[in-house]
Formats: structure tokens, sequence, C-alpha cells
């Protein structure tokens, strides 16, 4: 292909547009790339792999090698190890050996199409030599760890079992400013004072008594001029005049009747406020029954005080992998979001645009992990794990089972559905342990512990939608319990009255029950300590300990008697304003309104048709 | 520093190769797509097929990376906001959906906000770039190209070691 050459400033002769003697250069580039590709491609395609996965689960994600095969379509991993994310000490899982065997089609269009997934030689929970590194606080696995523990937190608070401390009932000093009651009625009372002063600065400028006055006035004189005296002229001045009058009226009152709409949807709010303010005072009763550190008395209370932390920290697990997994397997087909490739540009954001009858980015068909332990053995089952479950059209489905160790196996079932085909995801897992010898477990400010020994666990969660269910369950047919002694020694008679109750129990059973929805969610636990301690608490301290709420309920209503006058005054003005004086400006408006219509028909009777009057609004 | 002698000797290289204006403008557009992009995407890959297969300045084109790479670093945050209006672009999605499921297409990393709005970028310049830097080119072998060819340090620069690879690809 020839075309014009031009000299070394532009200009003349003629040239080739493409350059064939560079084929050569180019296959040899093509060739060195090929061998740097065989020399160093499995070690990116492991780092890019650790990566990717690290990112993904928010945690250190260890591979010894991969193998790509690239004739079957096959890659083979080894020494896969998962930090886990709350202890970098320790693995969540370790696998020695994994087969992947992949659709080549779909890698055409950048697609990750797992037709078979084998896993053995799995071990769960292992030591790691060397601490992970910390998730990065700023990756979306490390935001969702923080706000799933900030959610326990914030969400669920347990009255300690503190006992023995009675003494301190003389020494209740309450900070006012610290009681929800007083900064919830003094946020009210702000809120009625400036809705009063915006609301009668509206009526204000309205001027509905100077209008009334004039109206008043024009009416008396209309009332008393004789029509037939005046002339045609002016009767059409007189009526004109008592229609522009009557045009201010309609005015002012649409004006009135929009702001007493105004004002009763504030008044609803405002009363509403102050029926919240009694749910304040209950939390100060219990802040100022926390303060002067009581035993609480009821079941439920000993069972949260007792269990409640370790049955937050299950169902918080269970919620943050419930919420990575909405974050990696999004419902619907709408395009999504998820952070560039890491590169030392900018990464940028990479947008997905799943199409229906396509394939996911990323699709497990079948998996199998074989969890072998010494002479026992679980099979774990998962299909359809997809990136884009609504294009997938079906759930992933997980299930485990079978039994590991010898003399004394334990037992394991475990079922999952990861529901993201529809609209509202469904995410839920159960899961029965049973054998397991579960760890020591200290009770919080006291002296006790408890050694569950061999026991059977339960757990199911469910996440539909934001609506949470969970179930937590420990049996432990042969617990034991053991005092700290030097400490039993310096404690109360409450303490070693509890203990005398423990000693004697051969049995814990603890059950959680989660409800509600993630922003309001519920949690109930009980165990069989609860109803044992409870009456031994009460008969050794309950008199005194209802003396002290009583107390502790009447200091709170004392500091706040003042804050919840004013707030009710406040709102008591407000409601003076908007139910009583925007009516009665309305209803004298009204009046004086019938009044010149009234006259205005008397002028128009006269005049026969003659005159051209104003309409009537 | 070595990046500044990188950078002179391409554009010493490339004012003073054999190509006519036109050759050197449109390798060093070329190769600005090189630099304002994400060098490691499929796309690139074709450009530089061409910056070797076309009978363009190859010199030029390593000019363009050398000078766009950085400016490629810098601008990056605009690319990201183009790319993420361009992707998100209501009356795009149905093309962005079918070539996201289109063979091959989808390993340029389109979808990317950065690649995407570089790319475009590079576009919108490429024919003001190549027309200024033909005219420039020109201009400048009229003014100072001889005397820079006489220079000592210029010949220096030409009988390196580069150089001879460069002809070596450039065929001469």
């Amino acid at each position: 292909m020839r075309r014009h050459r031009r000299d070394r400033t532009g200009r003349g002769a003629r040239f080739q547009l493409f350059r064939w003697r560079a084929v050569g250069p180019l296959l040899f580039f093509l060739a060195v790339f090929l061998i740097v590709w065989a020399l160093f491609g499995e070690r990116v395609v492991k780092t890019q792999l650790e990566s990717a996965l690290g990112t993904a689960l928010g945690t250190q994600v260890d591979l010894a090698g991969l193998r790509i095969r690239e004739a079957d379509a096959a890659v083979d991993l080894s020494g896969l190890a998962i930090a886990d994310p709350r202890n970098p000490r320790r693995n969540l899982l370790e696998a020695g050996a994994i087969v992947v065997d992949l659709d080549p089609a779909p890698l055409a269009e950048k697609k990750l199409v797992v037709d078979r997934l084998a896993l053995s030689d799995l071990r769960l929970g292992t030591p790691r030599s060397r601490p992970a590194r910390p998730a990065d606080p700023r990756s979306p696995a490390g935001r969702l760890l923080r706000a799933t523990e900030q959610w326990a937190r914030e969400k669920f608070q347990f009255p300690a079992l503190a006992l023995g401390r009675l003494d301190t009932l003389k020494s209740l000093v309450l900070d006012p400013s610290r009681l929800a009651t007083v900064q919830a009625a003094e946020a009210l009372a702000r809120r009625a004072d400036s809705a009063r002063t915006t609301l009668a600065g509206a009526l204000e400028r309205l001027q509905v008594r100077t209008l009334a006055d004039s109206a008043t006035a024009l009416a008396a004189r209309l009332a008393r001029a004789d029509p037939r005296k005046l002339g045609i002229a002016g009767m059409k001045d007189a009526a004109a005049a008592a229609q522009r009058t009557l045009q201010g009226i309609a005015q002012v009152r649409q004006r009135l009747g929009d702001l007493e709409r105004t004002g009763q949807s504030t008044l609803e709010l405002l009363e509403q406020g102050v029926n919240d303010l009694d749910a304040a005072r209950q939390r100060d009763y219990a802040l100022a029954r926390g303060l002067l550190a009581l035993p609480a008395l009821e079941g439920p209370d000993i069972g949260g005080a007792l269990f409640g932390k370790p049955s937050v920290e299950v169902f918080q697990r269970a919620l943050y992998y419930a919420e990575l997994a909405r974050r990696h397997l999004p419902p619907g087909l709408q395009p999504w979001n998820r952070p560039g490739p890491r590169r030392a540009r900018m990464a940028g954001t990479t947008v997905e645009f799943p199409r229906r009858n396509e394939y996911p980015r990323f699709l497990l068909r079948d998996g199998v992990v074989d969890l072998s332990f010494g002479s026992g053995q679980v099979a774990l089952e998962v299909s359809g794990l997809s990136s884009q479950p609504a294009l997938y059209g079906k759930p992933t489905v997980f299930r485990a089972s079978g039994r590991l160790g010898g003399a004394a196996p334990v037992r394991l079932e475990l079922q999952g559905v990861v529901d993201h085909a529809g609209e509202v995801p469904r995410d839920s897992v159960a899961a029965r342990i049973e054998g397991v010898n579960l760890p020591d477990l200290a009770l919080p400010g006291l002296p006790f512990t408890v050694h569950p020994g061999r026991s059977s666990l339960l757990l199911g969660f469910t996440l539909h939608g934001d609506r949470l269910a969970g179930r937590w369950e420990i049996g432990a047919p042969a617990a034991r319990w053991t005092a700290d002694t030097a400490r039993l020694a310096g404690q109360s008679v409450v303490e070693r009255a509890v203990w005398r109750v423990l000693e004697g129990l051969t049995e814990l059973r603890v059950r959680a029950e989660l409800g509600g929805t993630i922003a309001n969610p519920s949690l109930r636990v009980s165990s069989n300590l609860d109803a044992a301690i409870a009456a031994q608490l009460r008969a050794l301290v309950g008199r005194e300990v209802e003396k002290a709420e009583r107390m502790a309920r009447q200091e709170v209503d004392r500091l706040v008697a003042e804050p919840l006058a004013l707030v009710r005054s406040r709102v008591g003005e407000f409601q003076t304003l908007a139910r009583e004086r925007l009516p009665l400006e309305a209803r004298q408006l009204g009046e004086v309104e019938r009044r010149l219509q009234a006259e205005l028909k008397r002028f128009a009777g006269p005049a026969g048709g003659l005159l051209d009057l104003p309409r009537l609004p | 520093m070595l990046t500044l002698l990188k950078l002179l000797q391409s554009l010493v290289k490339a004012l003073h190769s054999e190509g006519t204006p036109g050759q050197v403008a449109a390798g060093i557009a070329l190769g600005a797509c090189l630099g304002l992009t994400p060098l490691l995407s499929l796309h690139n890959l074709v450009i530089f097929a061409a910056l070797v297969l076309l009978n363009v300045s190859f010199a030029g084109g390593m000019l363009g990376l050398a000078v766009f790479t950085p400016l490629g670093f810098l601008l990056d945050p605009l690319f990201d906001r183009i790319g993420a209006a361009l992707l998100r672009n209501p009356a795009l999605t149905g093309l962005w959906t079918d070539w996201y499921n289109t063979p091959v297409v989808p390993w340029t990393s389109f979808n990317n906000t950065v690649v995407l709005g570089s790319f475009a970028a590079w576009l919108v310049l490429v024919a003001p770039l190549f027309l200024w830097a033909r005219w420039a080119v020109a201009r400048y072998r009229e003014t100072y190209g001889q005397r820079v060819a006489n220079s000592r340090w210029f010949r220096a620069v030409k009988a390196s070691r580069l150089y001879t690879v460069y002809g070596w690809v450039r065929g001469e």
C-alpha cells in the first residue's frame, strides 16, 4: 500500500502505510512475553488471587502454590490459608489441595465459571506461625467488620450481675445533663418554642385584627347607608369596596387554614415527643439503677448478664458474613460497582453490567469440600455460588454432615441458603454440633468459671431483607463449676449464696433468641441458672434492691421534673395558639365576611340587575 | 533524573528521526494513549502493535508515552469522573451491557472508570494533538533542527545502545 512520501519537513514523496519489517521484532517481543508468562505468570496470578480474596474477605489470604493447566482449563491450588479477621494468630481455615475445573468459554468474556471445585485436607481454626496483617480498615470488608462490631456494642447492653455493692446506695450522684429525659425535654422545649414563635409570627404578619376591624367598620358604614340615596356611582363604589375587603378576607382565611393545618401536624409531633419522654425516663431509671450496681433480680436480666456477650458475638459474626455475602453477591440485575484493580494508577471503580441469560462474572456450579480429620470425615457441598445470583436464578446452597474423631466423635450437621435471586435477599444458616468440647467460660464480673465439657451446640440464623431471626443454644449435661476461692473469700454474702447455687448444678443450658430488624434488634438470653440465682438473690437482697430502685426512680423524677414542666408549658402554649387562637381568629373573620356579604346582597337588590356588581366569592 | 534523561532522549530521537513530521506526530498521538490510559489494558496492546506495524515514528510513540504518563497520573481523578459519568449515563447503559457481554471486549477493562475516562479523553485529544505535533515538528526542523543535529551531545545520544535498538525496530 503506497502513498505519497513526504520529506523531513513534511512535503512531497510517497510512503508505505505498513512497516512489514517490524513483524519480526513484534513476533520476537511476543515470544519474550510468552517466555516471561511461562516463568512468572503463575506467580502473578497467585499474587492477584491472594489480593482479590483478601480484599473480598477482609483478611489475609495466603497460597503456597498455584499451577495453571491450560490444556485442561483447570487450576491447582495448594496451601490455602485464610486468617481469622478477629484473631490474627489464627486461621479460619487451611486447605491442603484445591482443584478448580473451569468452563473455558466464559473466560473470553472475562468471566469465571467453575464447573467443579474439589477441596481436600481442610482444617479449621489452626494457629498461624506468623500473625496475619490486620484488615485494611478502609477496605469495604474492614468497614463492614467495624460496622457490625459497633452494631453489637450499641444495640445490645446487658446489666452487669454486680453483686454485693449495695453500700453504694447512698452515693448515687446523677448528672442531669446525662439523663436522656432531660436532653429530650430540653430539645423538645426548644422545638415547641421555635414552632410557637414561627406560628405567632406568621399570624402577626396576616394582620387579622386590622383586617377584621376595617371590615367591621365597612360593614357598619354599608348598614347605615341607603342604596337609593347613593346613586348608581355611589352604589358601585360601595360594592367595589366591599368586594375588595371580601377578597382580602378570603385570602387571609385561606392562609389561616394553612396555618391551622401546619399547626395541627406540628402539635401532633410535639405531643408524640412528650409521649416519648416516658420511654426516655425508663432508660434513665435503668441508668440510675446501673450506677447503683444493683443486682438483677429478673430471670432474663440474669441470663443476659451471664451469657449475653458470647451470644451477641455469635450473631454478630453471622451478620457480618451475611452482609459480606450481600456485598459480593448483590440481588437484582442493576449495574453495580466495585473498586477497580490495585495498580500504580488510580484504581477507579469497575461497573458491572449483568444481563439475563448471560454468564455471571463468577459462578461456582458445584463444589465438594472434603474435611478429613483422623478417623472422621465430613463432606461439604456447595452449589450455585454466583456473584450475580439474579442471572443464575437459583440460590446458593451449602450443606455439610459427618462425624469427626474416633471413640468420642463430634457430629456435625450444617445447612445454609444464600438466596439473592429475588429482589429481597434471604440468607440463612442452621448448624448442629454434638459432642464438642467447649472452652471454659468465665462469668463476667463474678469469680466463677463454668467448664461445659462435652456439649451440643445449635445455631440458626436468618437475615431476610433487614429482618433478623436467630437462635443459639448450648447444652452441657456434665458441666462443672469452679470458683476463684481467693476472690470469693473477699466477696459479700450474696456471691457466696450464688456460689452455693452454682456448685450444686451439673448441667448448663443456655438459649439466646434474636429477633427484630437490624436497626431494632431484640435479644432474649436465658439459662437454667436464671431462676435459681434470681430466687436466691430475691431472698437475700430483694427488699434492699427494691428500696434502692425506688430511690433511684425518685432521684430521676426529681431531676427531670423541671425540664418536664418546662416542655409541657411550651407545648401547652403552642397548643393554645394552634387549637384556640387560630380558630378564634378564623371565626371572627367568618362573621365579618357574612355581614359584608349580607350588605352586598342588600345593595344588589335595589339595583335590580342594573348595576354590574362584582361577583361574590 | 533517569526519567528526565529518557524523556530528553525520546524527544531528541523523535525530532531527528528519519520520519516525516506526520509520522512523528502520529507516533506521538498513539504513544499518548499508552501514557494517558492505564498501560496494562488490552487496547494498549492494539495501540502498541499499531505503533510497531504502522509506518509511524516509534520514537514519537515513546516520546508520547514519556510525556503523557505523568500527565495520566495527574489527571486520574478527572478521568475517574469522566468515566463514571459515561458508565452511569442511562442512555449508554444498553451499549455498555452489550459490550460487557461480548467476548474479548471486557478484557479492555472499558467498564473501569479510569480506563474509560482516560481513553475517552485520548479520543478527544488525538486529532488536535496530531495536528499540533505535526506543525511543531516541522517548525522545529525548519528552525533549530540542523543546529542541534550538529551538536556534540546529540551525536553522543545517537551513538547510544538504545538508539541502535530503536534503529533495529525502525528497520534502518
